[in-house]
């Protein structure tokens, strides 16, 4: 009863402080509670936050009009469609005074040369998360995009076996496992990668983008094309369950996708000085540092090093080392023509 | 039915409610985006504009997409296999819905509300977490992955879309009719398929066509559960609007979609109607 | 014989689920539970008596029910039992814990999202079932044009496109327009109602439609020629007759909206959140337990609500011959 009581209390004083909130858009679970509440004792509002789960339904809701939110979380290729299509606010720098606590890599990026509209955040990278006793049972390499496309190997993998479903992941890995760019517009080039998919496809158990890290720490998955966020859950879980096997994870050598979110402020924001304050306090961070911690997100942060989890901060993976870095690739968004290419060569994919 | 000029006011009375709302609410949202097949995609997803406002860009009204369909035989495969896969699990979905719905239909009026509820009760849950809990169940059998899993989920969901439409009908049968036909001398077989068959018929076609038409939009089940072979035209049409913001070619398929159904439909009542109607 | 058969399909649903918990035994578990379910298939054919005499269920009846209903239970008690699995990953039971419903209690944006969620419910099935009943009421009367398109094509068209174009419709005429008469109409609440609505006001017709459809003419001749007016002939012959497939409508008309994720996403405005939207962003970072420990909740409420409701009016969902 009681908390029914302070439920409907809360609801009541929301509306009473219209004024003092800050609506974000966001991944879900992308920023601890406690990173949350810390800011909104700070800055004395509120904070509510949308989830969104992947980029393109945050980019079909803006583009269908809706506005009121004020920070918004995109991957560097939404980013770039937000900048052209006229939907982002520059940043007052003057308000972010903590800007030169990112290190120094992540800004200055080709969609944002200047950092003109917006922030790093964390990333993330595709990668191979395995079985790692299986996988050397079987004597397949893991280090390789081979595991994922060369039938030789997929052989002895036969059904236990998951890409991501996603048009740009999965021939992004293609095109970087046959040496071409992520980006790579050329038709005959992307045939190429469509018949490499296609000739391991059969091998492959599912096109999976939400449930592979559970098939992983479970067992009923030996191989799987996922995010690196994603391989560290399974491998804690897997090892909390006390399983037989253990789940690693690793970039291979050929290279690989790197997604690197961005905050950004709408040109409808209402709450524009909240809205940099936000971004302010987690240039500082503490935020990311925490976040890090809780799900192994990629930090950009120098100063936030400090606060990681020494055991998170040393895995390679997860931390790509400025070499690894350059190996690594962020998607762009396609032109319209290439786009509906693409989407023509994916529906072969999905269908042959 | 008297068709009193009166009474036909009347009708229009009751019918205008719903009319005035879906006209609003559906009919003027549908239209905007039956037009934005038409269309050309915009530069960076979603719709180019009516008119064009940079040179060379391209603008205005368009059947390129329609185009796109028709020249291509691999999206009637899709539209092929996923009316295959609606239709199995439409008979699936009979199969196991109506012993069911008989039953609740013949049980003492006690018990019957418990029933219903009991078979209601299972979708006040999220629809995710059944589907997860089908994996968990899958998993060990090594269905996890294949159509088999795709169509027992399917089943799964809309089964209580099939037992309501037949409940309600089936529970308005008269008992006296079955006496009857024993009488006369059929056996069970007969007095099943005969009386209680022939007359559940409206509740037949409306629990079918409430299972058929949904499962041809579904893409969540065949994303999370399927294997690489299930892609259905959901799938295609989510990832249209959703993985490449080309939004003309998702409402023309929609459209495709929708055509087909209402097609379908409208084939079944004559269907209906010539069969025998009302018994 | 038959009861023993029944008695043994039973233990058998339990077998096999049960082994869901066995770990590494589980092959061996499940075989047992299919062998029993054999057995008692056995145990029915060769004691069955067919059934359908004079209206009293035969046993095939009760044995296909049953097997139907374990078809749509066990799922969902893995659903409330896994609510209590120390895992943070909703894949295999690892122990048992409070800590999900705990967490639940305290997660305000999950409370708060089920609130709204329930609240959207009620007040769609509540007007969807409304002007659904009409719209059926009015088909099976008369066989009319345009009504039964635009009822049905809502049911017809894929979620994402009655979403979007309902964003659009919304943002670009709903909004000038009232905008001009000094309403400020916002995405909210109001507008995943008025979408809610908008797509369950076809299963609800459909249903009424063919309750009407099973019902003899006779009756409202009856009526008619007993002298009853319209009004009177409607709220003592009709209403009652049709009553079973207006409830049916509206508990198909509740969990629709309940669940309904892709249209709410689109049509709800910032800071609207449902339960969907909450669990289905969720499945980019890992569903966890507390997903199934508000679902538990969730199905508590709904069976509460509906126990309350059946005794206020018990004999809503039968007819009154």
């Amino acid at each position: 009863m009681r908390r029914i009581l302070v439920l409907v209390l809360v609801l009541c004083s929301a509306h009473l402080r219209a004024d003092e909130v800050l609506r974000i858009f966001n991944w879900n679970n992308y920023i601890t509670e406690e990173s949350v509440r810390e800011f909104e004792a700070r800055c004395g509002c509120r904070v509510a936050q949308d989830y969104f789960s992947d980029n393109e339904e945050m980019l079909a809701k803006l583009a269908a009009g809706a506005t009121g939110y004020d920070v918004i979380v995109p991957t560097s290729n939404a980013v770039e469609t937000l900048i052209r299509s006229d939907q982002l606010q520059r940043l007052d720098k003057s308000k972010l005074p903590r800007l030169a606590n990112t290190k120094p890599e992540f800004l200055r990026q080709d969609f944002d040369p200047d950092n003109r509209y917006s922030v790093p955040y964390a990333y993330s990278v595709t990668l191979l998360g395995y079985n790692v006793e299986k996988l050397r049972e079987l004597g397949v390499a893991t280090d390789t995009w081979a595991a994922l496309f060369d039938p030789r190997q997929l052989v002895k993998l036969k059904g236990r076996v998951t890409v991501l479903d996603s048009q740009r992941e999965l021939f992004g890995a293609a095109l970087i496992y046959l040496g071409y760019p992520v980006n790579e517009t050329d038709a005959t080039r992307l045939r190429q990668a469509r018949d490499l998919i296609l000739r391991a496809k059969p091998y492959w158990a599912a096109f999976n983008a939400g449930s592979y890290a559970k098939e992983l720490a479970v067992g009923n998955i030996w191989l799987a094309q996922g995010y690196s966020i994603d391989m560290q859950l399974a491998r804690q879980d897997a090892a909390r369950a006390g399983r037989r096997f253990r789940i690693g994870f690793s970039t291979p050598k050929e290279g690989a996708v790197f997604a690197l979110d961005n905050l950004v402020i709408h040109k409808s924001a209402r709450q524009v000085g909240l809205a940099h304050r936000f971004i302010d306090f987690w240039l500082e961070g503490r935020a990311p540092a925490s976040i890090t911690n809780a799900i192994g997100a990629g930090n950009v942060n120098r100063v936030a090093m400090q606060w990681v989890d020494p055991a998170v901060a040393a895995n390679r993976d997860l931390f790509p080392d400025e070499r690894a870095l350059k190996q690594l690739q962020q998607v762009r968004d396609y032109d319209r023509h290439t786009r509906r290419l693409l989407n023509r060569l994916w529906v072969e994919v999905k269908v042959r | 039915m008297a068709r009193t000029n009166t009474e036909r006011a009347r009708q229009s009375l009751v019918a205008a409610p719903p009319l005035v709302f879906l006209v609003v609410f559906f009919l003027a949202p549908a239209i905007i985006m039956a037009l934005a097949s038409l269309r050309y995609p915009g530069e960076f997803g979603a719709l180019a504009p009516l008119v064009a406002t940079k040179p060379g860009e391209e603008a205005g009204l368009t059947a390129e997409n329609y185009r796109l369909f028709f020249s291509d035989s691999i999206y009637l495969e899709i539209f092929v296999k996923s009316f295959g896969i609606a239709a199995l699990t439409t008979l699936l979905c009979l199969a196991g819905a109506y012993p069911l719905a008989l039953l609740m239909a013949r049980s003492a009026k006690r018990r019957r509300d418990l029933m219903v509820l009991l078979c209601v009760l299972p979708f006040a849950s999220n629809f995710l977490v059944r589907v997860y809990a089908w994996m968990i169940m899958l998993g060990p059998f090594e269905l996890l992955f294949t159509p088999i899993a795709v169509i027992c989920a399917l089943v799964y969901v809309h089964l209580p879309f099939m037992v309501l439409p037949l409940y309600t009908n089936l529970e308005r049968h008269d008992p006296l009719l079955l006496d009857a036909a024993q009488d006369l001398g059929a056996n069970a077989w007969q007095c099943f398929w005969r009386v209680t068959f022939r007359l559940s018929l409206p509740g037949v076609f409306a629990g079918s066509a409430l299972v058929f038409i949904p499962v041809l939009g579904v893409f969540a089940i065949p994303e999370i559960l399927g294997g690489i072979g299930d892609w259905l035209v959901g799938n295609m049409i989510k990832e249209a609007f959703l993985g490449v913001r080309d939004w003309p070619f998702g409402s023309m398929l929609s459209i495709m979609l929708t055509l087909c159904v209402l097609a379908i439909a409208w084939v079944t009542a004559r269907l209906a109607r010539l069969g025998g109607g009302r018994a | 014989m038959r009861r023993f058969a029944l008695g043994v399909e039973i233990v058998a649903m339990l077998v096999v689920f049960a082994s869901f918990f066995a770990g590494e035994a589980r092959h061996a578990v499940i075989g047992i539970g299919v062998a029993l379910l054999g057995a008692a298939a056995l145990g029915g054919v060769s004691g069955a008596k067919s059934g359908g005499q004079r209206g009293v269920p035969g046993f095939w009846l009760w044995y296909a029910s049953i097997a139907v209903y374990a078809f749509l239970y066990i799922p969902l008690a893995i659903v409330v039992v896994f609510s209590f699995n120390d895992s943070k990953l909703n894949a295999e039971w690892v122990g048992f814990t409070l800590a999900w419903y705990e967490r639940l209690l305290a997660d305000e944006g999950m409370l708060i999202a089920a609130a709204n969620s329930l609240f959207i419910a009620f007040v769609a099935s509540a007007v969807a079932t409304s002007l659904g009943t009409l719209a059926g009421i009015a088909m099976h009367a008369r066989r009319l044009r345009l009504l039964p398109v635009l009822v049905f094509a809502p049911v017809a068209m894929p979620e994402i496109l009655l979403g979007v174009s309902l964003l659009i419709f919304f943002l670009n005429a709903v909004q000038p327009a009232l905008g001009m008469v000094g309403v400020d109409f916002q995405l909210g609440l109001a507008s995943v109602i008025i979408a809610h609505v908008s797509f369950s006001i076809g299963f609800v017709a459909i249903i009424v439609r063919a309750r009407l459809a099973g019902t003899d003419e006779a009756i409202f001749e009856a009526a008619r020629d007993l002298g009853a007016t319209p009004w009177q002939a409607f709220r003592l012959v009709t209403f009652p007759l049709i009553l079973p497939g207006i409830v049916a409508g509206a508990l198909m008309a509740f969990t629709l909206s309940l669940d309904d994720f892709v249209i709410t996403f689109f049509t709800a405005g910032v800071g609207t959140r449902t339960l969907p939207l909450e669990i289905y962003t969720m499945i980019k970072v890992a569903v966890t337990p507390e997903v199934n420990a508000v679902s538990t909740l969730l199905m508590l409420i709904t069976l509460a609500t509906i126990v309350i409701a059946s005794r206020i009016a018990p004999d809503a969902l039968r007819s009154q011959a």
